[in-house]
């Protein structure tokens, strides 16, 4: 249901060769040259309907460069991203078509709660708005289904008309999460979904998500620095670093037997 | 439409004091016809036939410093000055009210410099200018309405940022409105806005009809005749094109509601189908009289006297009744002929 | 009946205005003469010309007169008749280099090519309410001085001297830069005047506007930016005052011709915030009016380096200053409040009893119908 090749995004004025001049094999993803960043580059993957990957590195390594622009939320600076429910490459729509597409198709989750709610809305409001958006007029009907997003996100209903603001982290990222599935779309992206919260707090927005990615079936992207986030959540997993994709395989494979340096490094140091 | 004689007479002074000379005679020698030079009245006639052409839509114009304070109708007079030719017939309303000061400032600035006719009868018009009210009388398609509007978008209500909310309009993302008006609910149990009602025009563009009461916001819709709105301070003009679709925000189970008055009737003229506004009299009571004068006049005269008295039979709703246990049934039929008079006091004339 | 509003139209108005023009000939003393006015109250008829956009002090002597002093609505007189001229020509365009210099001051530097002159001040002055002015007789203080008079210097500008060693950034020059600073001098600018602004605005109508900003407000917000709600703190090149030559095109041989000067104040300020890192120079700021106003150039000049920074401090938003800025425009609207509103209120007073009588029931019953009363669709 969704097909990425070559996803590629460049910050600042690329020379033309940042990507040779990049990358794991050089150790850095600023270019030489010209000093422009490849945050991500020649990213391809495919996403089958109700599958989770994750996408697993360090910071600076692409993953949340490689979100943005799954999320239609930054452009990409080259690469071709195929999705059911658009005819074209997602990476050239037109702001009227990305802003159909967020609201109604693709769900994200941002990790900081300021680009992805209105704190001084209600926590109610900030997820209304999404079916306002998409044409919901009967307030009766709104409430009913805020409500029910509320329960399945376990926010207390009690406290779905008071400011966002006044929310704990945790029901915040609770609420994104409700928002991002407002509209039942067929994508869900997680940037670091659990960053900033206690632990406890960690193991059940984790627990809450997987239950309802399985009940709803929804493709998502989870992207973290954190093993254990996407071991718990992801069937497949990218490793990232320095821009490249350097392992990719089932979560369970690249758990047990890494083959990347890196990635043996990397869980290494988790555990 | 005018010569530049105005214009020649500046051009002709040799000395600040010759153009003074000529400025102090009667009258307003070394203006131009209506005040406005024609590159500007062109400029205002251009803005408004693109706002006609995307109803709704705030179109800029580089408003020019008038004689009256910004803020008190320069939009307005900038766009009636820039139509009115001597032929026309003006009215000027504020707050429904021919006699206000300012209207009459406005109205002697027009005469002055436009030597137009004036009247207070809203059937005699050719052009209205009116600030925060459309009149009671059924407008024609001859008529023009042109609206004062202080504030011109109603997403300011959500976002101070025009720039930003430029960029709403242009994709009709209007979802932060409605959260607004969802909050409302949820806070009050209802829309909580009054006047300056969001309305969608067209199924397109979000428009502040100005701050009409919710009362007149039906008569948008379908009108025969043309709205224009005119805001000099923020220099936008748009336009209610006739027999456009104008529709007031609001839910499904959540209906726009229109002014409601604990007396139903006009303590003047015993109305029960005009917007009334209450009066504290010196004797510490208090009275809901018609706040369209000159129609409770004509009423005063003929209690039986319809809106639409004017229209051959036309009897075209504009305004429901006061009392809301009486129907308002709008009239759904479609073309010139309207069906009968819903609300209306009397026989059609 | 009992009520009337403001109302019963234009008589009234007539004795309205004719009661404001007596309560200038009411006193005892003589006539304020036209010529007093632009003589003797050159700051007012300084500032009605820099806000009113018009450089015409004989005009703004009448209209200081007419307003009895008050600046706002003197500078709205000027505009309400430039409004109605037409437009002749346009002067061409002249380094302020050029300018007369009566007074010119450089903090940025002990000493600065031309020396610094201070002037006609009461900087250092101290500020004792001076009561031989009751009875003033017109004595010239400065009539024993043994000093000739010598014509007014041409003074390079001291922000030159930086300039040439590349220290203040130069917006024409950078590539990055799409809006019309960038594309170089011949570039017509914006008109404020004729064009409506829209955002993000060129810097050439972000000039125009503040030039034409009401004195308060410019120093309020350019002081905001000094008092902690913004991170603009200049330290100024130079301030100077003199007179500006116009110069236009001879309309049939085409040679440029000196035709007259005008009064104005300019600052230039450097702001030690870099634009670049990789190349650190100075952001700067740049302040002209009509007139003597130190302040107001001052301020503007603070509001220009903070509004090319586009930063998160009030005064660094360019919607937010230009929308405020304008004196004409805030004054107007500020006082089109006095205006009958009864329409807008009663539809107020209904909201309010509407959610109130809701509450009340809601007491009883626990979930009222909401009353639909003419929804027409």
């Amino acid at each position: 249901m969704l097909n990425v090749s070559n996803a590629t995004k460049i910050y600042g004025q690329s020379c033309g060769e940042c990507i040779d001049h990049t990358g794991p094999a050089v150790g850095d993803n600023q270019c030489p040259v010209c000093g422009s960043v490849v945050a991500c580059a020649d990213v391809d993957f495919g996403l089958h309907d109700g599958e989770v990957l994750g996408i697993v590195g360090e910071s600076g390594s692409g993953k949340s460069s490689l979100a943005e622009i799954l999320a239609l939320d930054s452009d990409a600076t080259a690469g071709d991203v195929r999705y059911d429910a658009y005819d074209g490459n997602l990476l050239e729509t037109d702001y009227q078509a990305r802003h159909e597409l967020r609201n109604e198709h693709v769900g994200m989750v941002h990790q900081h709660v300021r680009d992805g709610l209105e704190l001084d809305f209600s926590g109610g409001g900030n997820v209304a708005e999404k079916l306002l958006a998409a044409g919901w007029r009967h307030y009766g009907d709104v409430r009913e289904r805020v409500e029910d997003l509320f329960r399945e996100t376990e926010v207390p209903v009690s406290r779905m008309d008071d400011a966002t603001e006044t929310y704990s982290g945790g029901m915040q990222r609770r609420v994104q999460i409700a928002k991002a599935i407002a509209n039942d779309p067929g994508l869900v992206v997680l940037d670091e979904p659990t960053t900033g919260l206690d632990v406890s707090v960690q193991a059940r927005v984790l627990d809450m998500f997987r239950r309802l990615q399985r009940e709803q079936d929804v493709a998502t992207v989870v992207v973290s620095h954190d093993l254990g986030v996407v071991r718990l959540l992801a069937d497949r997993t990218l490793v990232m670093r320095h821009g490249r994709v350097i392992e990719s395989g089932l979560t369970d494979r690249i758990m047990e037997d890494p083959h990347h340096e890196y990635t043996q490094t990397l869980i290494n140091s988790a555990i | 439409m005018t010569d530049k004689c105005g214009v020649a007479a500046v051009a002709e002074a040799e000395s600040v004091d010759d153009l003074l000379d000529s400025v102090t005679d009667d009258g307003l020698t070394g203006y131009n016809y209506a005040y406005l030079d024609e590159h500007t009245k062109r400029e205002v006639r251009r803005a408004t036939l693109s706002a006609i052409a995307l109803p709704g839509h705030q179109v800029p114009f580089a408003s020019r410093e008038m004689p009256l304070a910004r803020g008190w109708g320069t939009g307005g007079i900038q766009t009636s000055l820039s139509l009115l030719g001597p032929d026309d017939t003006f009215k000027v309303i504020d707050q429904g009210s021919d006699e206000s000061v300012n209207a009459a400032n406005i109205r002697r600035l027009a005469a002055r410099t436009a030597n137009v006719e004036t009247t207070t009868d809203a059937t005699e018009a050719s052009v209205i200018q009116t600030r925060h009210r459309i009149p009671e009388e059924v407008l024609d398609d001859d008529q023009i309405l042109v609206l004062q509007v202080p504030i011109t978008d109603p997403l300011r209500r959500v976002d101070g940022s025009d720039d930003a909310n430029r960029r709403r309009h242009a994709h009709s993302n209007y979802s932060k409105m409605w959260v607004a008006l969802y909050e409302n609910v949820v806070e009050y149990g209802e829309i909580k806005l009054s006047s300056r009602y969001p309305v969608l025009v067209g199924d397109r563009y979000l428009m502040d009809p100005s701050p009409i009461p919710r009362w007149d916001v039906p008569k948008l819709d379908d009108a025969d005749n043309l709205f224009l709105f005119a805001a000099g301070r923020e220099a936008r003009i748009y336009a209610v094109p006739p027999h456009t679709e104008v529709e007031p925000l609001a839910f499904e189970d959540r209906q726009f509601q229109v002014e409601r008055f604990p007396e139903h009737a006009c303590g003047n003229c015993g109305s029960e189908d005009t917007f009334l506004t209450e009066v504290e009299t010196d004797d510490g009571g208090r009275v809901y009289a018609c706040n369209d004068a000159s129609f409770c006049e004509k009423r005063r005269a003929d209690p039986s006297l319809s809106k639409a008295h004017h229209r051959n039979g036309d009897g075209h709703t504009w305004g429901p009744p006061t009392d809301p246990s009486v129907p308002y049934e709008s009239d759904g039929d479609s073309g010139e002929n309207r069906g009968p008079a819903g609300p209306n006091r009397g026989g059609d004339e | 009946m009992g009520y009337v509003a403001v109302e019963a139209g234009e008589d009234v108005i007539q004795r309205a205005e004719e009661l404001f023009e007596k309560q200038r000939v009411v006193g005892e003393s003589d006539q304020i003469s036209v010529e007093q006015v632009g003589e003797q109250f050159s700051r007012l008829t300084a500032q009605a010309m820099s806000e009113g956009g018009l450089y015409a002090p004989r005009l703004a002597a009448i209209a200081v007169k007419q307003a009895q002093g008050d600046t706002a609505e003197a500078a709205f007189l000027l505009r309400a008749y430039r409004s109605t001229l037409e437009r002749w020509g346009t002067s061409v365009p002249v380094e302020t280099a050029e300018v007369f210099t009566t007074r010119r001051v450089s903090p940025a530097y002990k000493d600065v090519p031309g020396g610094q002159v201070l002037g006609a001040t009461k900087d250092y002055t101290q500020r004792l309410l001076d009561f031989e002015l009751i009875d003033d007789d017109g004595t010239d203080p400065t009539g024993d001085w043994d000093v000739e008079a010598e014509d007014p210097p041409r003074l390079r500008n001291v922000m030159e001297v930086l300039r040439e060693d590349g220290l203040v950034y130069d917006p024409e020059r950078d590539p990055d830069r799409d809006d019309d600073a960038s594309s170089g001098a011949g570039t017509e600018p914006f008109d404020a005047t004729r064009e409506p602004i829209t955002f993000p605005a060129p810097r050439s109508a972000v000039l125009q506007e503040l030039a034409r900003g009401e004195t308060g407000a410019v120093t309020a917000l350019g002081y905001s930016e000094l008092r902690g709600y913004g991170q603009v703190h200049p330290t100024l090149g130079e301030v100077r005052t003199g007179d500006l030559p116009v110069t236009i095109e001879h309309p049939y041989t085409g040679d440029e011709v000196e035709v007259t000067t005008a009064a104005v104040t300019e600052t230039e300020c450097v702001v030690p915030i870099y634009e670049k890192s990789d190349d650190p120079q100075f952001s700067f700021g740049y302040g002209l009016v009509f007139g003597r106003n130190e302040r107001k150039t001052i301020g503007m000049s603070i509001l220009d380096a903070a509004i090319q920074l586009d930063g998160e401090g009030a005064a660094q938003d360019a919607e937010f200053v230009l929308d405020v800025v304008d004196g004409i425009d805030s004054f107007g609207f500020i006082e089109h409040l006095k205006l009958p509103h009864y329409v807008t209120f009663q539809s107020i007073l209904d909201r309010i009893r509407s959610i109130r009588e809701r509450s009340a029931a809601a007491a009883d019953e626990t979930d009222p119908a909401p009353q639909e009363v003419g929804a027409d669709d």
